[in-house]
C-alpha cells in the first residue's frame, strides 16, 4: 500500500522537504510561484531579484502591498511568504542574477531552477548556469492571457537558445532621423532626444536630420558630397545636442524651436524625400502661443492619461518637462546623466510631448500618454490569473522532475480558448537539444558576416559577443597562433584596443576567434566571414540567421486585439536596440500536441488553430498566425515573461 | 446587479490596475468595479479564487463557509493563518484576503449554503446561465451516440461523478485518515457508477484513487486561476466563457473544456 502524505507519495514529500531550489524572479510568475512551493511542502528556497515594488505590480504580485512600494521585492516576498509557512527556510537576494557572485558553484547548490523572469538576457545567463552546472531548468513565460512552461535538462532537451529567437526590432538611422510615418517612429525618436539631452548620448541615437540620408540624393555622388560636406561645415553634427542645449541653459522654447521648427525646415530642403510623402509642417511657438483656443472641458469619464491633448497641450507638457528635467540635471551636479524611466512622470511627459509633437508634424494622429507609454515602455499587459496558471504548472514539472520521471515533463502551453481539440493546456513533448546549437553543442561555433575594416573591437565586444550572444563577462583571443588577446573581461586591462578595427591586429576573412565566458563556462568559436557591404545600418550578421529588421507597415487586415478600448493599432515592436526598461520575450513554439501534430496546413486551414498565434508584444494579445517557416523577425520583448519562437 | 451609476476609476486604481486595463480595457475594468461576488467554500481552490478576484479590482466579496479551521487548513491554503485552528473558516481567511486589495469590500459569513434564503442571492451579479450540475452529470451514455463521443470524452468525467457520489454518501470528501476504506469506498462506488452508465469499470483505473485525498496547491491554481479568469470574463461581459466544463490533468498537463449536458 502506498503511503500518503497529503497526496503525495512518501519518497517524494521526503525529497520535496529536504531539496534545495532557486527561484529567479519574485515579480508576477515568482510570487506565485513561491506560494506554490511553500504549500506543497518545499523547505528550502533561495529567490532572487534585483528590482523593486512598484503600484503597477499590485494587480498580480500578491504578496506585495501598497506600503512595500519601494521595497525589493525579494526580501518582501519572502517576508509575506514565512507567514503561510513560518517553517519554511527562505532565503532573499536583492541581487542580479548576473553578478558573478552566483557562479556555477552557487547553482550547483540546487537539485531545481525556476525561471521567472522577464528579460532574454537573463534567461540565456541563467540556462548557461544550468547547463554548466547540470542542474535541471523550468523555464515560464506570460502576456496577458497566454503562458507557457518548459523544462531544459542538458544533453535530454533543448536549451533555451537552441532555437534562434528573433532579435529585437530596430529601424532605419533615417527613418527615425527624416521621414518617420509610424508613431513609433517618433516616439523611438522622442526616447533618443531624452538621451541626446539629459542621459547618456549615444553614437547610434542620433536625432538631428540625417543629411546622408541615399533617399535624398538625386545620384548616388550627392549623397558622398552631402556626407563629407556635414563633416567639414562643423554644424549642429559636430557640437553635441547636450552641449547645444547646455549652452541655451535649457531654454525649452529655444529647443522648442530648433527641433520643431528649424530641423524640420532642413528636412524640407531635402526634396527629394518629400517627392512621394507628405511634406512635415514646422511649428512656431510663439504662432502656437498666440493662437490658442479657450479649452474645452474635459470629458468626465475616463482616465486622465487616456487623453489626447491638442497641440498647444503637448508644448506646454514639453515645456514643464523640460524644466522639471534640467532642475533633475541640475541637482544631480556636475556630468550627471539621467536614465529615461517610464514610471517618472516628468520622463515619461517629455516623451509622450516630444513624440506627439513629432507625429503631429508629421501628420500623424497625436496619442495619448497612456498609449505613448505602452509603445515607449514596451508594456506587455499582465493578470494574476494567467500567472496563478503558469506556476501551478512549474511545481507540477517540478515534482516530476524530483520523482526522476524526466520523461514525463512536457512544454505546455496556455491558450486564450481551447484549440480544435478542446484543448486550453496544450502539453507537448520536449525536443532533444539542437546539433548546431551555439550553446549547448560540445564544441559551440557560429560564424559572424563583417567588415573586418570598419569594425571595431567595440563593437564585437557589446554588440556581438554581449549583446548577440549572450556573454557578459567575455574574453576573446584571435586563433592566430600567438593566442592574441583582444578582449579581456580583466577591467582596463584591453581598454585600449576598443578603437582599432579589427583588421588592424590581422583579422581578416577566414579568421576565427575564440570567445570565453568564465563565469558561464562557455566557450564559443567565432568564424569571421569579411564582406564589403552590408546593409544600411547593420554592422554584422550571424549566418544563418534572416536579418532582423522592422517589418513593413501593416497595410492589410492583421488586426490585433487593442490595449484601450477600442483602439485598433497595429502591433509595435521594441523601440530600442538595446535591453530597453521594460523588456520581454514572447515564446510562441508552434505546438505539436503529443498524441499527433497537426500538420501546418491543417492548422493554417483552422480558424482556432492548433498552432499558437503569434501573440503580439504590446497587447499580448494574438494576431493572425505566422507559419513555422516565416523568418521574419516577430514581435517580441517588452515587459513580462513570454519567449518567442517562430 | 450591476451598480445603476457608472463607476469611477480613480486615479489610484488606474495606477494599481494599470496592467489589466491594458489588456482588457476600461469599460471591462468598471464593470468589475460595480461587481458584487459571492465565493461558497475557502479550501485551497476557493482561496485561489478568491486572491485572483481581489486583485482583479471587484467592488465587494463575501467569503461564505461554515467549516472551520483545521490543522490541515493552514498548510492547504494561504488566507488562513497558522493559528487560527478551530476558527470558521471563511473569517480566519478575512485578513489577508482583505489586505490583497483595499479597494474591494471582504466580507466573511460563517453559515451554510443551503441555509440560505434564497433573497440572500439576490444582492451578487448575476453570472451567465449554464444548465444545472445536474442536468449536465445526467447525459444518457446508452445511446449510439453518445458511445462514439466516449473516446474523446475526459475520464475526469467520470472521476468527478464519483467524488460527488461519495461526498454525497459519506458528507464530506475522502480523509488521508481513513485512508484503507475510504479508497476501499471509492473502488466500489466507481464499479457502480460506471456500471449504472454501462461503461465498462475499467475506463476508470485504480490509479485514481491516490489522487481523492487532497487538495494539492499547484493543481488548486491551475483550476483556480482558469475558474478565477471565468469569473472575470462574465462580470466583465467581455470574452465568451467556456463551455461548460473544464478538467485539468496535472499528470498529463492536459486542460480541457468539454460540454456536458442538453444539446
Amino acid at each position: 500500500m502506498v503511503q500518503l502524505v497529503g497526496s503525495l507519495r512518501k519518497e517524494l514529500a521526503d525529497s520535496i522537504s529536504t531539496c534545495k531550489v532557486l527561484v529567479v524572479g519574485a515579480g508576477g510568475i515568482g510570487c506565485e510561484l513561491l506560494k506554490n512551493l511553500v504549500l506543497t511542502g518545499f523547505k528550502n528556497i533561495e529567490v532572487i531579484d534585483l528590482d523593486t515594488i512598484d503600484v503597477s505590480n499590485l494587480n498580480r504580485q500578491f504578496l506585495f502591498q501598497k506600503k512595500h512600494v519601494g521595497k525589493s521585492k525579494a526580501q518582501v516576498a519572502k517576508e509575506s511568504a514565512l507567514q503561510f509557512c513560518p517553517s519554511a527556510n527562505i532565503t532573499a537576494y536583492h541581487d542580479s542574477i548576473m553578478n558573478p557572485e552566483y557562479n556555477v558553484e552557487f547553482f550547483r547548490k540546487f537539485m531545481l531552477v525556476m525561471n521567472a523572469l522577464d528579460n532574454r538576457a537573463a534567461r540565456n545567463h541563467v540556462n548557461r548556469m544550468c547547463l554548466a552546472a547540470d542542474i535541471p531548468l523550468i523555464e515560464s513565460g506570460t502576456a496577458g492571457y497566454l503562458g507557457q512552461v518548459t523544462v531544459i535538462k542538458k544533453g535530454m532537451t533543448e536549451c533555451y537558445e537552441c532555437q534562434p529567437k528573433p532579435a529585437q526590432k530596430t529601424f532605419p538611422g533615417c527613418t527615425i532621423r527624416n521621414t518617420p510615418s509610424e508613431p513609433i517612429h517618433c516616439i523611438v525618436w522622442a526616447k533618443y532626444l531624452f538621451n541626446q539631452l539629459f542621459g547618456e548620448e549615444d553614437a547610434d541615437q542620433e536625432v538631428s536630420p540625417d543629411t546622408a540620408d541615399p533617399e535624398a540624393a538625386w545620384n548616388p555622388e550627392e549623397t558622398a558630397a552631402r556626407a563629407t560636406a556635414s563633416d567639414k561645415d562643423g554644424d549642429i553634427k559636430r557640437v553635441s545636442t547636450k552641449e547645444w542645449a547646455r549652452s541655451t541653459g535649457y531654454d525649452s522654447v529655444k529647443l522648442f524651436n530648433k527641433l520643431f521648427k528649424d530641423d524640420i525646415m532642413y528636412l524640407l530642403t531635402m526634396d527629394k524625400l518629400w517627392k512621394k510623402r507628405k511634406a512635415p509642417t514646422p511649428l512656431d511657438w510663439h504662432q502656437l502661443e498666440n493662437s490658442e483656443c479657450p479649452k474645452e472641458g474635459t470629458p468626465a469619464s475616463g482616465l486622465k492619461d487616456q487623453q489626447v491633448l491638442d497641440v498647444w497641450g503637448y508644448c506646454q507638457l514639453f515645456q514643464h518637462s523640460v524644466e522639471t528635467l534640467r532642475s533633475q540635471l541640475q541637482e544631480k551636479g556636475e556630468g550627471a546623466e539621467l536614465v529615461w524611466d517610464k514610471d517618472d512622470p516628468p520622463a515619461m511627459d517629455f516623451v509622450t510631448a516630444a513624440a506627439n509633437l513629432r507625429m503631429h508634424i508629421f501628420s500623424m494622429n497625436m496619442k495619448s500618454r497612456f498609449d505613448v507609454k505602452s509603445m515607449a515602455g514596451n508594456i506587455i499587459p499582465a493578470i494574476a490569473t494567467t500567472n496563478a496558471v503558469i506556476a501551478g504548472l512549474i511545481v507540477l514539472e517540478g515534482l516530476k522532475i524530483l520523482s526522476g520521471e524526466l520523461e514525463s515533463c512536457r512544454t505546455i502551453f496556455l491558450n486564450k480558448c481551447p484549440n480544435l481539440r478542446k484543448k486550453l493546456l496544450v502539453p507537448c513533448v520536449l525536443d532533444p537539444p539542437s546539433a548546431n546549437c551555439y550553446v549547448c553543442a560540445s564544441k559551440p561555433e557560429v560564424t559572424v558576416k563583417l567588415n573586418v575594416h570598419k569594425t571595431m573591437v567595440l563593437t564585437l565586444q557589446d554588440k556581438i559577443v554581449k549583446e548577440r550572444f549572450g556573454m557578459v563577462a567575455p574574453d576573446v583571443q584571435i586563433e592566430d597562433g600567438k593566442g592574441t588577446i583582444l578582449i579581456s573581461s580583466e577591467e582596463g586591462e584591453t581598454e585600449g584596443n576598443n578603437n582599432k578595427f579589427l583588421s588592424d591586429f590581422g583579422i581578416r576573412n577566414g579568421s576565427r576567434l575564440q570567445a570565453d565566458d568564465f563565469l558561464q563556462d562557455y566557450t564559443l568559436l567565432i568564424n569571421v566571414l569579411h564582406v564589403e557591404d552590408l546593409e544600411r545600418d547593420v554592422e554584422f550578421e550571424v549566418v544563418g540567421e534572416a536579418p532582423d529588421k522592422a517589418p513593413p507597415p501593416q497595410t492589410n487586415q492583421e488586426e490585433v486585439n487593442s490595449i484601450t478600448n477600442g483602439n485598433k493599432d497595429s502591433a509595435q515592436p521594441s523601440t530600442s536596440s538595446k535591453a530597453p526598461s521594460e523588456d520581454d520575450d514572447i515564446m510562441i513554439v508552434d505546438s505539436d500536441e503529443e498524441d499527433g501534430a497537426a500538420s501546418s496546413s491543417a492548422a493554417a486551414a483552422a480558424t482556432g488553430g492548433t498552432k499558437r498565434k503569434h501573440s503580439d508584444a504590446e497587447t499580448g494579445e494574438t494576431s493572425t498566425k505566422r507559419p513555422r517557416t516565416d523568418q521574419s523577425a516577430g514581435d517580441n520583448n517588452d515587459d513580462d515573461d513570454i519567449i518567442a519562437l517562430d | 446587479m450591476i451598480e445603476k451609476e457608472d463607476p469611477v476609476i480613480s486615479e489610484e486604481e488606474a495606477a494599481q490596475y494599470d496592467r489589466q486595463i491594458r489588456l482588457w480595457g476600461l469599460d471591462a475594468q468598471k464593470r468589475l468595479r460595480g461587481s458584487r461576488v459571492l465565493l461558497a467554500g475557502l479550501g485551497g481552490l476557493g482561496a485561489e479564487v478568491a486572491k485572483n478576484l481581489i486583485l482583479a479590482g471587484v467592488k465587494g466579496l463575501t467569503l461564505l463557509d461554515h467549516e472551520q479551521v483545521s490543522e490541515e487548513s493552514c498548510r492547504a491554503q494561504f488566507l488562513v493563518p497558522v493559528t487560527a485552528q478551530g476558527q470558521n473558516r471563511a473569517k480566519a481567511s478575512l485578513e489577508r484576503a482583505q489586505n490583497l486589495n483595499p479597494m474591494v469590500k471582504v466580507h466573511a459569513d460563517p453559515d451554510r449554503i443551503e441555509d440560505k434564503p434564497d433573497d440572500f442571492f439576490l444582492q451578487f451579479d448575476a453570472t451567465a446561465s449554464f444548465c444545472t450540475l445536474k442536468e449536465a452529470l445526467a447525459v444518457d451514455w446508452t445511446s449510439e451516440k453518445a458511445k462514439a463521443g466516449l473516446k474523446r470524452t475526459p475520464v475526469d468525467y467520470f472521476l468527478l461523478q464519483v467524488l460527488l457520489k461519495f461526498r454525497t454518501d459519506k458528507g464530506r470528501d475522502p480523509d488521508p485518515q481513513s485512508f484503507p476504506e475510504d479508497s476501499q469506498l471509492l473502488r466500489q462506488i466507481r464499479d457502480d457508477v460506471l456500471e449504472s452508465l454501462s461503461l465498462n469499470s475499467d475506463l476508470l483505473n485504480d490509479d485514481f484513487i491516490s489522487y481523492c485525498f487532497s487538495e494539492m496547491s499547484p493543481v488548486c491554481a491551475v483550476v483556480g486561476g482558469v475558474l478565477g479568469q471565468e469569473v472575470v470574463k462574465a462580470l466583465s461581459q467581455r470574452d465568451a466563457p467556456h463551455r461548460n466544463f473544464f478538467f485539468f490533468d496535472g499528470r498529463k498537463g492536459n486542460g480541457v473544456v468539454d460540454y456536458f449536458g442538453p444539446n
